[in-house]
C-alpha cells in the first residue's frame, strides 16, 4: 500500500456545521471504496467513524477520524471532523496537516454559522476545497439558494461544476457541467450503481448558461487553456479539469458539487472531484517554518517540501490514549522514517525514538515498518511529544508553524466519589488534557480543588463520562462557571525584596518589574532589560517561572491573568544568599504587590450566538435576549423564520436551551461559540469577587 | 463579428506564475483591432484612488478609473474606446465581439 506515487496521494478532511451529513458522507466513501461491506448510519450508530460509546449514543461526532480508502489507484487518507463548536479543535488540527477539504453544506439552510467558522479556519491555513451541497432529498432543499448563501456568508467565487435533475423526492442525479452529460443514480444497491445519459431537454439552456461561466471562470486560470478555446471553440475535458485544479489549488475560485449522501447519491463524483481538483502532497508550496522570535511572518519564511529524500520533518497533530498505550498522529511534510529511527522533537528540544508505527482504518490498525513525506501515520511509544510539535531530524532541526488552539470558557470543579481514587482521577484527567489541547487542567490554590476548563457544556460532560467508561474513576463535578480571566488597566512598577534569614545560608533576591497592559489577546509577553548582571542571567528563568505560575493565580478573584507585558528592569543579588528558588519567590510576591496596584480588572467571554426561530416568537426572543445583557447585531427572515445574532456573555446563558425551548414550544434552536473577552460591568465583578472571597 | 485572439505583451503575477494580463483581437488580415485588458491597480493619486489601464500598446494612453462601481478587472476595449468590463478575460472577449 505504501508504495503509492506521491502525486496519488489525497489527505483530506471532511468538514461543515453540526449535522451536515459529514460522518454520512464518509460512511458513503468508504463502502464505495471497498473499505466496508455494509454502510452504516448514524442514527444507527453503527458507522465507522463515529467509534466511540459516546458518538454512536449521541449521533454526533466527538473525535476525527483518520481512514484510509482506495478510489481508482489513488490512496485517500480521510479525516472526518466534528460539527459542533464544542469539539472545535479537532477541526482546527485537522485542517492544519490536510492539503485539502470536502465543505459539506446543508441544502436546506445553506451555509450555517459553524460553516463559517470552519471555513475561516480553513482560509487561516491556505487548505483548497470542494463543497458538497448535501441533502437535495430533504423537503425544503434548494441548490440554487443554498449556493447563493456561499457568496453572501463567505464571500467567494463559487463556481458550480453540476446542476441537480430534480429536487427533494425527485432528485435523480446530477448534470456534469465539465463533460456534459447527466448522471443518473439507480435504485438499489445503496447507490453504487449509475450511468450517464445526454443531459435533460428541459435543462440543456441552463446547463449551457452555467458551462459558458465555468469556462469564463476556470480559463481566466490557464492561457494555455484559452489559447485552445480559441482555436477551437471550446476546451478538452482534460484541459478543463486541469484549469479547475488550479484555480481550487490557488483559492481562485471554489468548485461546488452537489447529492444526497444519505440517499446515495452524488458521492461517486465528489471522490472522483477530490483525485482531479485538490492537491496532492506535491502540489502544495509545502508547510511553513516557524519565524524566530521577533521576526515577522510572510512569504519569506521557509518552507518544507513533499520530498522523501530529504531530512526528515513531521507534526504531531493529535495525540489519543488506549489500551495499547499513547498513539500519537503524525504528518510527515519531509523526508523517510523508519520504525527504530531516532528523531529530535525540536519544540522541546528533546531525542524521540519511534517504536511501532501504524496506518490507521478508524478504530483498527495495520503496522507499518517505514512512511514517507506526504503521508500521515500514527507512532507508539513517543515520550514526550505534545499536540503541535514538530519531530525532526537532527542534521536539519526545523521547527514548523505551530497550530493555534482555541480558548477554554468554561470551569467545573470535579471530585472523585470515592477520596481513595484522587490520585486515579487526576492521572486519567492528565491523559485526556493531554489528548485534548483545548481541555484544561489547574488546582484551585485556595481550596485544593482540581478545576477543568472546556470550551462548553457538552464538551466537559463529555469528558467526565470517559472518565468513568475508560478510567473507571466516578467523578462529582460542580456547576458550570464561567472561565473569567483577568488583567490590567494601566502601568506600574513594583520593586520587591526577598530577605530570609534562618540560621545556615539565607534566601534573597530583588527585582524590579514594570507591569503594563497589553491589547486582548496578546496573552502574556516578557522582556529582560537588566543590564550589567543586576539580576545574573542563570536567575532569569526563575523570575519568568515565578510570575508565568502566579499568574494563574489572579490578584482580584483568582482567574488566570492574561494579556499584559511584565520587563525585568533591574534588581539585587547576594553572592551566597541568592538562588534560583529565592528569585522565583520574589517574582511571585512582586506579581501579587505589583498587579494590585495596576487598576486590575475581569474579562468575560463574549459569545457570539445565533438562533432560529418562528417568526411569532421573535419578539420573546429578543426581549429576553436584552434581559441576558445581548447586543443584537443583525435579523434575517428567511420565510416564516427568522435568525437572530447576538453577542451574549456566557454567564447569562448557561441553561439557555430549555428556556428557549419552553419560550418558543420547542421550534427554536440555537448555537454560540466563543468570540472575545470583555470587562465585566462593576455590579458583576463586585459579585465574582464576593465569591471567591 | 469573430475575431482571431492572441496573446499580447504584459504580465499579471500570480500564485502558480505569470498569467498574460493582455488578449488581441485580430482582424482577417491579422491586425489588432480589439484588446481585452487586465486592470492594474489600485494607483493612488492626488484625486483620489483609480485603477489605471493602458490604452494604446506602447502605454503611453493611461485611462484612470475610478475605483466603485467594480463590475469587472478585466476591460474590453476597440480601438481605444471602451466597450465593457467583465470579471474574467473570456467574457470580455465576448463584450467586443457583440460590440463589433
Ligand atoms: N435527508 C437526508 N438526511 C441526511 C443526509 N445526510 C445526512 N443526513 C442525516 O443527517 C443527520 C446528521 O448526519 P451526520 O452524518 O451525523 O452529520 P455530521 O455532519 O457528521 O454531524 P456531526 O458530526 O455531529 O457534526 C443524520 O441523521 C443523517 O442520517 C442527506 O443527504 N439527506
Ligand atoms: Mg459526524
Amino acid at each position: 500500500m505504501s508504495s503509492t506515487p506521491l502525486d496519488k496521494i489525497r489527505n483530506i478532511g471532511i468538514t461543515a456545521h453540526i449535522d451536515a451529513g459529514k460522518t454520512t458522507t464518509t460512511e458513503r466513501i468508504l463502502y464505495y471504496t471497498g473499505v466496508s461491506h455494509r454502510i452504516g448510519e448514524v442514527h444507527d450508530g453503527n458507522t465507522t467513524t463515529d467509534y466511540m460509546d459516546q458518538e454512536r449514543e449521541r449521533g454526533i461526532t466527538i473525535t476525527s477520524a483518520a481512514v484510509t480508502c482506495e478510489w481508482k489507484d489513488y490512496r485517500i487518507n480521510i479525516i472526518d471532523t466534528p460539527g459542533h463548536i464544542d469539539f472545535n479543535i479537532e477541526v482546527n488540527r485537522s485542517l492544519r496537516v490536510l492539503d485539502g477539504a470536502i465543505f459539506i453544506i446543508e441544502g436546506v439552510a445553506g451555509v450555517q454559522p459553524q460553516s463559517e467558522t470552519n471555513w475561516r479556519l480553513a482560509d487561516r491555513y491556505n487548505v483548497p476545497r470542494v463543497i458538497f451541497i448535501n441533502k437535495l432529498d430533504r423537503t425544503g432543499a434548494d441548490f440554487y439558494r443554498a449556493f447563493d448563501t456561499l457568496k453572501e456568508k463567505l464571500d467567494i467565487v463559487a463556481l458550480p461544476l453540476q446542476l441537480p435533475i430534480g429536487i427533494e423526492d425527485k432528485f435523480i442525479g446530477v448534470v456534469d457541467l465539465v463533460e456534459m452529460k447527466a448522471i443518473v443514480w439507480e435504485g438499489g444497491e445503496l447507490g453504487a450503481k449509475f450511468h450517464d445519459e445526454p443531459i435533460p431537454a428541459d435543462m440543456l439552456e441552463k446547463a449551457k448558461e452555467h458551462r459558458q461561466t465555468l469556462l469564463d471562470t476556470a480559463l481566466a486560470v490557464d492561457d494555455a487553456g484559452m489559447e485552445e478555446y480559441f482555436e477551437k471553440g471550446d476546451v478538452s475535458v482534460e484541459t478543463l479539469k486541469r484549469a479547475i485544479k488550479t484555480g481550487t489549488i490557488t483559492g481562485a475560485f471554489r468548485p461546488v458539487l452537489c447529492g444526497t449522501a444519505f440517499k446515495n447519491k452524488g458521492v461517486q463524483p465528489l471522490l472522483d472531484a477530490v483525485l482531479d481538483y485538490l492537491p496532492s502532497p506535491i502540489d502544495v508550496p509545502g508547510i511553513k517554518v516557524a519565524v524566530e522570535e521577533g521576526e515577522e511572518e510572510g512569504d519569506h519564511q521557509r518552507r518544507i517540501k513533499a520530498d522523501p529524500s530529504a531530512p526528515f520533518a513531521g507534526l504531531a497533530f493529535k495525540i489519543i490514549n488506549d489500551k495499547y498505550g499513547t498513539l500519537t498522529f503524525v504528518r510527515v511534510y519531509a523526508g523517510t522514517l523508519k520504525s527504530g529511527d531516532t528523531v529530535m522533537n525540536t519544540t522541546k528540544g528533546e531525542k524521540e525514538r519511534i517504536g511501532r508505527m501504524f496506518q490507521m482504518h478508524a478504530d483498527k490498525r495495520a503496522e507499518i515498518k517505514e512512511v514517507i513525506a506526504g503521508d500521515i501515520a500514527a507512532f507508539v511509544g513517543l515520550k514526550d511529544t505534545g499536540t503541535g510539535d514538530t519531530l525532526a531530524a537532527a542534521e536539519d532541526p526545523v521547527v514548523l508553524e505551530r497550530m493555534a488552539f482555541p480558548v477554554p470558557v468554561i470551569d467545573i470543579s470535579v471530585e472523585p466519589k470515592t477520596k481513595d481514587s484522587v490520585e486515579k482521577m487526576t492521572l486519567a484527567l492528565q491523559k485526556l488534557a493531554g489528548e485534548d489541547p483545548s481541555l484544561r487542567l489547574k488546582t484551585d490554590q485556595e481550596t485544593g480543588q482540581t478545576i477543568l476548563s472546556g470550551m462548553g457544556e457538552l464538551h466537559l460532560e463529555i469528558i467526565i463520562d470517559r472518565l468513568k467508561r475508560e478510567y473507571g474513576v466516578e467523578a462529582n463535578i460542580g456547576a458550570p462557571q464561567v472561565a473569567y480571566r483577568e488583567t490590567i488597566a494601566r502601568s506600574h512598577t513594583e520593586t520587591y525584596t526577598h530577605k530570609k534569614q534562618s540560621g545556615g545560608s539565607g534566601q534573597y533576591a530583588e527585582v524590579k518589574i514594570i507591569f503594563e497592559p497589553l491589547e486582548r489577546n496578546q496573552g502574556v509577553v516578557f522582556e529582560n532589560k537588566v543590564v550589567g548582571g543586576s539580576v545574573p542571567k542563570e536567575y532569569i528563568p526563575a523570575v519568568e517561572k515565578g510570575i508565568r505560575v502566579q499568574a494563574d493565580t489572579g490578584v482580584l478573584a483568582g482567574f488566570q491573568t492574561v494579556d499584559f507585558k511584565y520587563t525585568l528592569v533591574d534588581g539585587k543579588y547576594h553572592d551566597v544568599d541568592s538562588s534560583a528558588l529565592a528569585f522565583e519567590i520574589a517574582a511571585k510576591a512582586c506579581f501579587r504587590e505589583g498587579m494590585k496596584k495596576a487598576n486590575p480588572i475581569i474579562l468575560e467571554p463574549i459569545m457570539d450566538v445565533e438562533i432560529t426561530t418562528p417568526q411569532d416568537h421573535v419578539g420573546d426572543v429578543v426581549g429576553d435576549l436584552n434581559r441576558r445583557r445581548g447586543m443584537i447585531q443583525n435579523q434575517e427572515s428567511a420565510g416564516s423564520t427568522v435568525t437572530v445574532r447576538a453577542l451574549v456573555p456566557l454567564k447569562e446563558m448557561f441553561g439557555y436551551i430549555s428556556h428557549l425551548r419552553s419560550m418558543t414550544k420547542g421550534r427554536a434552536s440555537f448555537t454560540m461559540q466563543f468570540h472575545h473577552y470583555e470587562p465585566v460591568p462593576r455590579n458583576i465583578a463586585d459579585e465574582i469577587m464576593a465569591k471567591s472571597a | 463579428m469573430r475575431l482571431r485572439w492572441a496573446r499580447g505583451r504584459g504580465t499579471i503575477e500570480t500564485m502558480t506564475g505569470p498569467r498574460a494580463s493582455e488578449w488581441l483581437g485580430l482582424d482577417d488580415a491579422g491586425n489588432p483591432i480589439a484588446r481585452v485588458i487586465h486592470l492594474d491597480g489600485p494607483m493612488h493619486t492626488e484625486r483620489g484612488v483609480f485603477r489605471a489601464v493602458a490604452l494604446d500598446a506602447e502605454q503611453k494612453l493611461i485611462r484612470l478609473l475610478p475605483l466603485p462601481p467594480n463590475d469587472g478587472d478585466w476591460l474590453a476595449v476597440i480601438g481605444g474606446r471602451v466597450v465593457g468590463r467583465a470579471a474574467a478575460p473570456l467574457a470580455a472577449v465576448r463584450r467586443v465581439e457583440a460590440a463589433l
